[in-house]
Formats: structure tokens, sequence, C-alpha cells
């Protein structure tokens, strides 16, 4: 009862087309079928043949056999059957009863026989049956495919109605700000919008805006609420734009999302943002100690060069606060060397770790709001090569298969320090287009013009201290893959200094307020 | 194990496709263009290309794409790509087709979905399929029946996956749970199946369950059922009347198939008269209601089948197969007359035969062409019916006399003979045998049917009026004396003049006659053509069937006549008291063989008396001028003795091959024996542990390879290249019926690494190479073992040519290593085959190939020599072995052999003993063929020198 195959074979034993239903290698097939030709006779009435081991069941269609091929045990009734069946089919599919075309329509055919014959069993079909299977013409397609598309339509119509709504308030806040500011004169609109913009946050003074309270805001630090009318005057123009428009797209998913799409955030760091400029001090006195790393690990391990070098800066808002010293703690590191500013007081930082100036009664100098840099107080150094020190180690293993190179890469971070930002760009040959990438953890940007595949990782906490990327180039040496660059920015250092106390030397009463920042960033961090 | 291969498509090496141009297309949004380029990379695949490239692209280009004809072939590039590594082991990038294949399990589109599921059915690597399992059972309660139906059978081939049954420990029970709910017959039928594979005891608990309302249930659910009995009782003996009882009921259902298989499934499970009976019934019953002539030819198999197993019962049915003759098939005809004639009974006998002479005499109204055929199957039928029950033959014979003047030759040869041997054996028939051939004699057209019965009323006219009756009768029938007039040689010559021609035509045209023993016959008398070559002076002669005859030029008629006349006479002379009447009858029997000689010896016909004939005919006139008691003996008694000694020779001849054939069903020695009375349930017989079924379904997809020894393998060991060569390279040739498998091992004796080492093979004759070499690093010193497979498609002597090519690292050029070719022999396709000597005489004169090979030996004696032939060549003597007994240093015999792609390979062996005591002679081979014809002469060739 089971049908081995179902084929075509021209007059002269040509194989046309043939599919076969249970598992049997291409030499016996190909083998049964060469061998039927010579088995037909001529004059026969009946259109069987049987041989030592299988049945031919045929029927001839103008130059053609419509063959299928048996076991001998088979029910010659069904056969019959399904070739009756069959042969219907085979005029419905091919316009021309000949070699060409059944080669034409060869695919048509197979999926025809697909349906009357499912694993050597014959299906109860009817010809009209086997065309609709075969057309596919589904009803709950097509209602799938409405039922999306209106999905869509609405979803677009809110965030037309979101978008003309936010256009209003842009209005309505513009009127409102030209009414207050007047007198500030034309050039500062703009940029008192933005002011306005972000102190409505705060403030819930919002107006139309209502619902432009985000997460990215709250980053701001709620303690300087109070100064914020002169810090304010520093931030970058575009900022409070920003934010309104990140604000529209996340109204526009998350309205999609209420409707049941599955949407994927796109949440691709941009490429320069591990250098995030520091957020303007707000403090009277902010203390910032940063340690910058050059690495150079050797592609197939071991590090070749690995420095850190760190520097503490103070930077003091007001004249009035400048009178200070500095009690820090340092982690007790040896490796690392610290060099004090030639102004400070040697003895004191040996003696009791206290950054001080020579002469006490100078004050530390006062810098503007917008110099980040501060006033440096002290500087360290680190070297080493041990290679548990490394943060983050880089494995890149392109190899070349075929015509393709796989490249698989592999980060893994050390578990002294949460990463952020971490970019990994690896050079790849000159491309046209991006390289297909097969898998990744976190996500990835080509850079077309300067042929750099870019792997951007958020943050690399304990969650995820290693992962993988493996993308597909066309072929390439290896070496084209290095050098491979790194960047990210941590909050802890090497050195673990921390600000201990701010000593006030004037007047005695409350240490004056201060804010302590640490960074560890990278300079030049590479794989070679 | 190889890899299965799931379709073929023919593809038109003319046009190339390039991958880049595929690639580029697959990579375009043009839905058309896809699917051309989706076509062109399967069919590229097909072809042998491996195109790992496009694997990438099409993950990324075409998974993706939306189109539903896209996205089915894309399962059929699945189906055939290779996706596991030379390890076996599934290749990584697979997975990636896992998401696509999940996406398309939950696709709104339910043909997408079951498409999809189908091709779950084809995939075999538990690592895709793993992941995809919730998918399909979700979808086994899809609303639509399309996708249940696949998703049952996606759950079944999972289970049956190695790891299957830890892949879905719960299937059986979900199966059984859609099962019971079920309402589409397709999909019943397939989780039926699932159960009947997966786990037989629920299937067997579903079954009995449901009993009553198995006949209810659809046709393919039906089918199932009765396979899953089939099973069920080869294993489990004890329960079978359970399941007897469902067949019974089955054998009322309104598919036809259903019933067809419910005997046979019947008859496999029980020998049982009742069961076999309602078996055969059955069977009968199809071969009336099917018009189909395949289902009535392989019903008819069935029922011989029974017939030799069960003979008893069948017995009973016979006047129902015998109902078959209606059918207007020759093949369904003789196969019922086969069946038939081995179930006559002496009780069934006269309706057998009342029977087959109803048919005889409806062929004479009927109209068919091949009536004249069908009339001489019966007429066989009927005389071998009398041989075997000599008391019917007085109800047939005189029927069958009336075709002794039919058209057909043959069967009218056939009656003759039959005439001839009843007349003999039955002797109370003999007058009215007589009588009645006197009678027809006149109606009697051919040269052939005439010398015979002729002959019948030379040798059983005894009594005087049948002797003067039957003297009229030829005197008639050769019309009046002379055969020819002076005044009609003048007309004879002028029409001689134009007809000589258009005879001489019709004479060379002939191919030279072979007799039976496969001697050329050079002479041109007494054949059936002759019948239909215009005669010179017919028109003036319309009486006599002989005068006609002899004015054709057939002498050996002639002569044939003249014995009879003589015979007859030599009897009158014994029978007749009055010697006046006995001279008058010799004289104008005298007056009637001069007179042939004469006609014989005139310009009137177009060629002269040959030899032999006028010999005879002079021999007559002799005889009958003066006559003596010995020779008297001779023609009056000699004769008939050696017949009867003919005839005898003939049964004992059937006899032994009766016994041969008997003692051939003989059980073994250690066969198991059946005590009927024994078993605790009558009639049950013993089964078969293993399956047949399976078997049966593993041949024929090739799995079954019986294993050959070793030693036999080693045998057909052939070496490749030289010890000394940097390679060596040995072969084992396994020739299976259509493919050749060359298992070649090749060892690295140098002490570097040979890299890219590559077997190339290149073919001669109707040889294909199935698969494109690979490249392979052999190690120093280590050694590989490389596979070839390469395809046969006719029988021909084939040659395999090779060159081993390697590159070294020091060595920048390639270096080739060439081959011992590897000569594939004929004698691995050719099987010793059975034809009947007419069939081999018309294939002979088809066939377009000749090759004649002089014979060259050191045997000496004919016969070795042609049991060496026999031997080296592996063909059947057709020629009995009576007709090569004696010594008479000649022999001529016929050689008849099949290969297995159905050509037919003859050959004929005419050898002679020279003086000098060496053989010579001839042996052709002709065949369909030219591969044949020339393979098997350079093997003769090669072999007949024997001596060794």
């Amino acid at each position: 009862m089971v049908v081995l195959a179902a084929s075509v074979l021209s007059k002269s034993g040509k194989v046309l087309v043939s599919r076969q239903f249970v598992d049997m290698t291409r030499i016996r097939i190909e083998g049964l079928l060469a061998a039927f030709p010579k088995l037909v006779g001529t004059g026969k009435q009946h259109t069987y043949v049987e041989t030592e081991n299988v049945r031919y069941v045929y029927q001839p269609i103008e130059a053609l056999y419509l063959l299928l091929v048996t076991n001998k045990q088979s029910n010659i009734l069904e056969d019959l059957e399904t070739l009756r069946l069959l042969s219907k089919l085979v005029p419905e599919y091919c316009y021309s009863l000949d070699e060409e075309g059944i080669c034409k329509t060869a695919f048509e055919l197979i999926f025809a026989f697909d349906e009357v014959i499912c694993l050597g069993h014959k299906e109860n079909v009817t010809v009209a049956q086997v065309k609709q299977y075969c057309e596919m013409e589904s009803h709950e397609e097509k209602l799938h495919k409405l039922v999306l598309q209106s999905k869509i339509n609405e979803t677009k119509d809110v965030m037309k109605r979101k978008a003309s709504e936010i256009d209003k308030s842009k209005i309505d806040k513009n009127k409102g700000d030209k009414g207050g500011f007047m007198s500030m004169g034309l050039g500062r609109i703009e940029a008192s919008f933005s002011d306005m913009s972000i102190s409505s946050t705060g403030s819930g003074v919002g107006g139309g805006s209502g619902a432009g309270v985000t997460t990215d805001v709250d980053t701001f630090s709620t303690k300087s609420k109070g100064r914020q009318p002169s810090s304010a005057t520093a931030p970058p123009k575009g900022l409070g734009m920003q934010l309104g428009k990140s604000q529209k797209t996340n109204q526009f998913l998350e309205s999609l999302k209420a409707e049941g799409e599955l949407i994927f955030e796109d949440v691709q760091p941009r490429a320069g943002q591990s250098r995030v400029a520091a957020p303007a001090p707000t403090d009277p006195i902010t203390l910032t100690a940063e340690e910058k790393l050059n690495v150079t690990l050797k592609r197939d391990g071991g590090i070749s060069n690995f420095d850190v070098q760190g520097t503490l800066s103070l930077q003091i808002l007001n004249q009035d606060d400048a009178h200070i010293q500095v009690q820090i703690e340092t982690g007790g590191n040896p490796g690392i060397l610290f060099k004090t500013h030639p102004n400070m007081s040697k003895e004191l930082f040996a003696n009791d770790n206290i950054l001080g100036l020579k002469d006490p009664s100078r004050p530390f100098p006062t810098g503007p709001a917008g110099d980040a840099a501060g006033v440096g107080l002290l500087k360290w150094r680190m070297q080493s090569a041990d290679e548990s020190m490394v943060p983050l180690t880089i494995n890149c293993w392109p190899s070349v298969s075929g015509n393709e190179t796989y490249v698989s890469i592999e980060y893994e971070a050390s578990t002294m320090f949460d990463l952020r930002n971490v970019v990994i760009s690896v050079p790849l040959p000159a491309l046209r287009e991006a390289p297909n990438v097969r898998q990744i953890d976190g996500e990835w940007r080509y850079d077309s013009r300067n042929c750099v595949l870019e792997w951007s990782i958020v943050l690399i906490d304990n969650s995820n201290r290693s992962g993988s990327m493996e993308f597909v180039t066309p072929p390439a040496d290896s070496s084209a893959f290095f050098p491979i660059s790194i960047r990210f920015s941590a909050a802890s250092l090497y050195s673990d200094l921390k600000v201990a106390n701010i000593i006030p030397l004037k007047g005695g009463g409350a240490p004056p307020k201060f804010s302590q920042r640490t960074n560890l960033i990278t300079e030049n961090y590479e794989v070679v | 194990m190889e890899k299965s291969c799931t379709l073929l498509i023919h593809f038109d090496k003319g046009t190339p496709a390039i991958a880049n141009e595929i690639k580029e297309a697959l990579e375009g949004n043009d839905v058309p263009a896809k699917i051309d380029a989706m076509k062109k990379a399967i069919m590229l695949l097909l072809n042998g290309e491996t195109l790992p490239q496009l694997f990438i692209t099409i993950v990324r280009y075409v998974l993706p794409s939306e189109d539903h004809t896209v996205q089915k072939l894309l399962l059929l590039y699945l189906e055939i790509i290779e996706k596991t590594d030379a390890k076996g082991r599934v290749l990584p990038e697979m997975i990636l087709i896992c998401q696509n294949l999940r996406n398309n399990l939950q696709h709104p589109n339910e043909y997408i979905r079951g498409v999809t599921l189908r091709f779950l059915c084809r995939l075999n690597m538990t690592e895709i399929v793993e992941p995809l399992i919730p998918s399909v059972l979700q979808n086994l309660e899809h609303r639509h029946p399309f996708i249940r139906r696949n998703a049952i059978l996606a759950v079944m081939s999972i289970y049956k996956l190695p790891q299957g049954e830890q892949l879905l420990v719960d299937a059986p029970d979900m199966i059984e749970k859609v099962l019971s709910t079920e309402q589409d017959p397709s999909a019943k039928r397939n989780a039926f199946l699932m159960l009947f594979t997966c786990a037989q005891d629920r299937a067997v608990n579903y079954l009995l369950t449901q009993v009553d309302r198995v006949s209810e249930w659809g046709e393919l659910l039906q089918m199932v059922v009765l396979e899953l009995i089939r099973k069920v009782c080869r294993t489990n003996r004890a329960e079978k009347g359970k399941y007897i009882k469902i067949i019974i009921s089955l054998l009322n259902a309104p598919s036809t198939a259903v019933i067809y298989e419910c005997a046979s499934t019947l008859v496999s499970l029980s020998s049982a008269p009742t069961a076999i009976r309602a078996a055969a019934n059955t069977y009968c019953q199809l071969l009336l209601s099917q018009s189909d002539n395949n289902v009535k030819l392989i019903v008819l198999d069935r029922l011989n089948e029974l017939k030799s197993s069960h003979r008893d019962i069948m017995v009973d049915l016979i006047m129902d197969v015998l109902r078959a003759l209606s059918s207007p098939n020759l093949d369904i005809q003789r196969k019922t007359l086969d069946i038939v004639l081995e179930l006559i009974t002496p009780r069934n006998i006269n309706e057998v035969v009342l029977m087959l002479k109803k048919e005889v005499v409806k062929t004479q109204s009927g109209e068919l062409e091949k009536n004249g055929e069908y009339r001489q199957m019966l007429i066989q039928a009927i005389h071998s019916c009398a041989i075997k029950f000599p008391e019917v033959a007085s109800t047939v014979v005189h029927l069958l006399m009336d075709f002794l003047g039919d058209n057909n030759v043959a069967s009218a040869i056939d009656v003759v003979i039959f005439v001839r041997e009843i007349i003999e054996t039955n002797p109370k028939l003999r007058v009215s045998i007589i009588t009645r051939l006197l009678d027809t004699f006149y109606q009697i057209r051919a040269a052939r049917v005439c010398s015979c019965a002729l002959w019948i009323i030379g040798e059983y006219c005894l009594s005087l009026s049948e002797v003067e009756n039957g003297i009229e009768t030829i005197k008639q029938c050769l019309g009046e004396l002379p055969f020819y007039s002076v005044s009609e040689e003048g007309e004879g010559t002028d029409s001689s003049k134009k007809t000589p021609q258009a005879n001489s035509i019709t004479v060379s045209s002939r191919r030279p006659a072979i007799l039976a023993d496969g001697t050329y016959a050079t002479q041109s008398a007494a054949s059936e053509t002759a019948l239909s070559a215009p005669t010179v002076v017919q028109g003036s002669l319309a009486s006599g069937n002989l005068r006609s005859l002899l004015l054709t030029g057939d002498f050996f008629l002639g002569a044939v006549v003249a014995c009879t006349l003589t015979k007859l006479v030599l009897r009158l002379q014994e029978v007749q008291p009055s010697k006046v009447e006995v001279n008058k009858a010799t004289t104008q029997t005298l007056l009637i063989i001069v007179s042939m000689l004469q006609l014989g010896q005139s310009s009137v016909l177009p060629h002269p008396i040959d030899n032999d004939s006028s010999d005879r005919i002079v021999l007559c006139i002799r005889l009958l001028c003066n006559t003596g008691d010995d020779i008297r003996k001779i023609w009056l008694q000699s004769c008939r003795q050696s017949f009867v000694k003919m005839l005898s020779e003939k049964q004992m001849r059937e006899t032994e091959e009766l016994k041969s054939k008997a003692q051939v069903s003989h059980a073994q020695p250690d066969d198991l024996i059946d005590f009927y009375h024994l078993k605790s349930r009558k009639g049950m017989s013993q089964l078969e542990l293993e399956d047949e079924v399976q078997d049966d379904l593993k041949r024929a997809t090739g799995e079954f390879v019986s294993d050959t020894d070793d030693m036999n393998k080693l045998n057909r060991i052939l070496q490749l290249t030289g010890f000394s060569d940097p390679v060596y390279a040995e072969a084992y040739v396994t020739v299976h019926h259509y493919d050749i498998v060359l298992d070649i091992t090749v060892i690295n004796r140098t002490k570097e690494t040979l890299q890219n080492l590559c077997l190339e093979l290149a073919t001669m004759g109707d040889l294909k190479l199935v698969e494109r070499p690979q490249n392979y690093t052999l190690a120093p010193e280590s050694s590989k073992q490389i596979k070839a497979n390469i395809k046969v498609s006719s029988t021909e002597t084939g040659v395999i040519f090779g060159n081993i090519v390697y590159e070294t690292s020091n060595v920048h050029e390639r270096t080739v290593v060439v081959l011992n070719d590897i000569h594939i022999d004929i004698m691995d396709y050719i099987s010793p085959a059975v034809c009947t000597d007419a069939a081999f005489r018309t294939m002979w004169a088809e066939f377009e190939w000749e090759n004649k090979v002089a014979v060259n030996t050191v045997i000496q004696d004919e016969r070795e020599f042609l049991e060496h032939i026999i031997k080296s060549t592996n063909m059947k003597c057709l020629t009995p072995v009576s007709a090569l007994d004696d010594e008479c240093g000649f022999l001529a015999a016929n050689l008849y052999a099949k290969s297995v792609f159905g050509e037919d390979a003859l050959v004929n062996l005419s050898v002679e003993k020279q003086t000098d005591g060496k053989l010579g002679g001839y042996i052709r081979i002709r065949s369909k063929t030219q591969g044949i014809a020339l393979s098997l002469g350079d093997k003769i060739t090669l072999k007949q020198k024997g001596g060794s």
C-alpha cells in the first residue's frame, strides 16, 4: 500500500519529474526509472509491469508516461485510482503535454503530487481540492492581513493626532514665552524656549506637554533644583527638542504595544556616547577623579601594554568656598604611584592623605562653571602586565569557510567593573553593504564609510559578563579584522580613590557641600 | 546510509544558470524572478552542485519572503540541501531556518502551515525539529482539517526519530485523543496510522472498542485497519479470531480497494477453507466486476497463487474463473486458461470443455482481429484437456475439425496436430474422424496443414471404402490432369515473363528460414508465405486446393501427395479383392505422380522441382511398379510405429517435467510441519514472524542488500596502481542491479602529505558517474577509503578509466597517477531465461545487430564445447537435450538470456567436426542493441578457447 514514487517520463525514457514518497537513494530511483522504458512493451492492453521487486503502474499521456512505482504488495485498485487522479492533474498544470511543458511546470507538478500522496499513502482528494490546496488562497490569511492593516492605520491616526496635539501645545507655549520674556530680545527666544521645556519638567508648569515627564530627565540631580537658574544657561541648545521628539516616538510605540504589537525598542547607543560629557557641576565644590586606560591586547591573548593614568581635579564655583583642604582615601594599591601638584604640600599628603596648598592661606583657584576640567590636584599612574587587571578581553576568531568568512567575537569582562556604553569597533575589509550578523548579544551598526562594524552593549554587569557576536563577510584575510578598538566607561576606579572629607580652613562651621565624581574611560584600548 | 533522494527533475544542461545570477535574483525584490531563481537553485542542487554560498543568501533574502510559492520552493530547497557535515552532525547554520519554520507553523495561511508540517515529516534532524515541537502540537487542534492531517503525520515522523520518544513523550496519548474526536476521514486515517506505527496496543484497543462501526468508516481508514490486523496477527497469532470477524464485515464494503485488501489479508492470515474460499470468491467477483485490465491481470495472479497453495478450493471456483474469458484482452485470456487448465478434474472437465467450445464458436462470429490468436489458444487448451481426459476428445474433435480450413495457419496446424494425436490415441474415433477429414479436406488452405492431413489419410484409411474415398478425395483436390497443357505453356511463358520478377522479388526478400534446431533452411518448400505468393495459373484452376498449392511450386507437398497416394494404393492392394480395381488405381496414381514430376521439370513455374522432392516422387513410382513385402511393411507399419514412439516420448517428457516440478515444491527436511489436527484453533496457519510487507517495501526501495560473504568480495579486488607509485590504489567492485559501487582504498606511500588528492573517473559505455569527485588530504603513509557510485543503464561492457591527481607542498604542479582500467563484465547483467522457439525465431528475424564469431577452440567434442559456451556466457540452452544426443559430427543449438534491463540476447551455435578432429563453425549473436552483441561477442571470443 505504498507508492514509492510518482514520475513523469518522456516516451524515450527521459525522467522529467519524479517525486519520491519514501526514503530511497538517488541511484536506486534512477535505476528503477531507467529500467522502466525497457520493460514496458508495446501492443499490450494493460498498463503495469512487474519486476522482481517493484511494480510500475503507468499511463501514457501523449508523448509521456505518467508512472507510479509501488511495491508489489500494493493495492492495485488504489494505485490505479491514484494514477487516474494524477493523470487528470497533469494536464491541469501543464499547458503542453510534452517534455518542454513538463519541465516548465515541474515544480507545480511536484506540489500537486504532494497533495495527492503523502508518505506513500493516498489522500482522499479531488482535482478541485488539489487545485485549491496548491493555490493556497486562504481566507484566514486575508483576514489576518486586514486586521493588521487596520491596526496600522489606527496607529497612524493616533500618531497624527498626537503630533498635532504636540504641535498645538508648542504653539501655545511659544505664545506664552513671547509674552513673558519679550524684553530679552529675539536672539534669546530659542534658548529660553529650551530652557522652559526643561524647567517645566521639574516644576510641572508644563502646560500642554503633560506627558513630557520621562526618566531621562530624572538623571538630573534633584539637589541642583535650587540653583538651576544659574546653571541652566549652559545646556546645549538641541537637548529640549530632542526630548520632545523621543517622547513622540515613545508614545507611538506605546500605543502600538497597547494594541498588541510586538516592538523591540531601538536603543542603539550612539557612537560618541561613551564620552558623554559629564553633566555640568552644580555643587559648590566638585571633585572629579578620572582614570584613562591605555591598553593594547594581543589578538591571541596576553597584554602588550597596560597603562592607567588618573587625575583628581577640583572645581570650586565660589570664591567663598575656596579655602579648603581635601581629605582623601586611597585604595592602598601599591602599584599606583601618586604625584601631587607642585603647589601642594607634599608632607601633608604623605602623612595624612590630605591635599592642601603649600601655603594654606591661599585659596584654590575657582573656575567658571563651564570649565569642566577644574584644577588638577593629584595624578597617578599604574602599569601592569597582569592579565587579571584587564577589564575587558576580546576574543576574535575569523574562520574562512567556503566563500565566506565567519567571524565570531566574544568578550569577557572582569568582575571589577560594571562597564557602560561599551562599543567594540571591528574594522572590516571594504564592503559595500553591511555584513551578515548572524548572532549578537547587544546591537550592531555598520559604518560603511569607515568600514567599521560597531558592536555596542549599553551595560555590562554581572548579568552579562561575557557575550558574543557572529557575522559573515565575504572571504577576507583574518588580519583584516584587527585592530579592534574598544570604548567604554565605568564608574569605579582602579585606584579606589575617594574623597573622605573637605576641611574648611576659613571659619569653622559645617564643611561646604561637595560632590564627587569618579569616571574611568578608555583613551586607547585596542586588540591588535 | 546514503542520503535519500526526494525529487528528480530533468535538467537541461544547455542553459546553465550561474550561481551569481541566482544570487542576485534572490536578493532582489522581484517575486517572479525570485521564484525563478529558487527553481534554478534547486535544479542545480539536484544536478550535483553544492552551492554553499547560496545558503546565507537564501536565509537572508528568501526566508522573509511573503510569497507562498517562494515559501514552498524554500521548503523543497531545504529538503534537498545537505544538512549535516561529514560526521553526520547537523550543521550549525541550520538553526537559522528554525525561526522561519516556526513562523510558518504559526502562519495565518493554513496551507503554508500544512506544507511546512509535511516538510517536517521528511526532516530527520532532531536538533532542528526539537524547537518546533510546541508549534506542531498547537496545530493538532487547528480547526482546518488540512492542517490537522499534516500535523498528525508530523507528530508521527517526529516520534519515529531516534530520540523521538523523549521529545514527544505523550504523543500517543495526544493522538489517541485526537482520534476519538476527529471527523475528517483523512486526518482520522493519519491518526490511526500514527497509533498503528508508534503505539500498536492503543491502535488495537481503539479498533476493538469500535468493532461494530468499522464498516462505516472511511475507505482510507479501513485500509489501515486491515494493515494493522495483518501486522497484529503476525506477531500474536492467538488473537486472530477477533479480527477475522472484522475482515468478514469489511468484505461487504462499498470500496473495491478495501475488498481486494480484505481478500489478501484473509489469505495471509488463514489457510482455513472457509477463509480461502471467501478470498477466492472475492477475487472472482473483482475479476468480473472490474473492467480494468490491470486489475484483472493482478487478480488473476493472486488466483494463481491461491491455485498453487490451495488447489482443492480453487477447483470449485473454476467456472467463475473461466468467466474472465469474456474479456477481449489476450493476456487475460491466456492467464485465465493457464489457471483453468491446471484445475481440471474429471468432475468439471465436461463443463470446462463446453465453455471452451462455446468460446471457440464465438470466435467464428466475432470480427475482432485477435480472434485467430485467441482461437489458437483455445484449441491448445482443448487439446491439453483432451490429452488429460481422452473421453472428452469425441465431443470436441469434430467441432475443431471445422477449423482445419482456418485462415489462421497456426491454429489450423494446432487443430491438425490435435487430430493426429487423437486419432492414434482414440481408436474408437478413427472412423468418424477419417470420414470427417475426407469431407473437409478440400477446405484446407495451408500447405503444412495439408501435408499433415494427407499423412493422416494415408496412415489411417484402413477399410476399402475409406481407402477408395481417400484416393478419390486427393484426386479431386488435384483437379483435372495434366497440370498444364502445351497451349497453357505458351500462355504460361507469356505470363511468366511478368511474374517471375514479382516472384523472385518475394523470394529474395525473404530471410533465410531457420529450422527448429537453429540451422538455416535454404529450401523454400512448404512455407506459409508461399500461399500468399501470386500463382501463375490459378485462374483456370479454382477447383482443387492441392492443385493451386502445387502450382505455386510447392513440390514438398507434391512429394507428400505422392507418398500418400502410394501408401493408399499399397493398402488398397491388401483390402481390395478385385485385382482390376487395384491396377486401375495404381495406374491412375502413377499418372498423377508422373504429371507432378512433369510439372516440376517444366518451365511454367519460376523454379524447377528440388532434388529431394523429385527423388521422393521417383521412389514412389518405383515402388508402385514393383512392390515387395519388406517395403510394404516399412510403408504401412513402421511409419505408424515411429509416430507412436514419438507420442509416447512426448508424454514421457511431460511427465518428467511434471515430476521435476513436483520435486521443487517438496518440503525441505528441516521445514516446519503443521499438524492440522493438533492445532488448538482449527485452520490457523503457521505464520512467518518476519513481516513480509516490510520486506517487500525494503526490497522495493533497495534497502535490502543481502550480505555477500567477504570471501567473494575479495575475489573481485582490482589493483589500480603499481606498488612503486607514490599512491597505491585498489578497488572492490560491487555490482548491483542498476549501479556499480567502487570501494577504492588509496594509500599514500610517500613521506609527504598529499594535498587536494582527487580521484577522477571517466567512463566509457552506458555508465554514468553519480557524484562529482571530492578533494582529500592524505597524511604520509595513511590511507583513505573512497566510494564511487556509477549508474548503469544498459547491458554493455563498460570501462572505467581514472586518474589520481594530487599536490605536494614542494612541487607546485599537480601530479597525476593513471589508474588501471576497470572493466565491467556483461555477465553480471545477463541471466539465463527461457522463451518459446517461435518467439526466438521472431526475435532472431527482427534484431538488427549480429555478431558472428568463428569457432576457434581446443575442445574436440561438440557437446563439451556447447557446455563450455553455456557456462562462460551464463545463458540457457533452448534446444532440448534429446535433440543434442547422439554422435553425428555436427551440432546446432540456440541459447537465450535476458538482461536486468529487459534486453534479449540470442546466440546460435553451429559447429561441425572437421576431418582433422577439430571443431569448426560459427557462433552468431543477435540483439536489439549493438552493445550486447558486441560485448557478448568479445566475451565469447575471449572464453571460447577453453582447454583450461
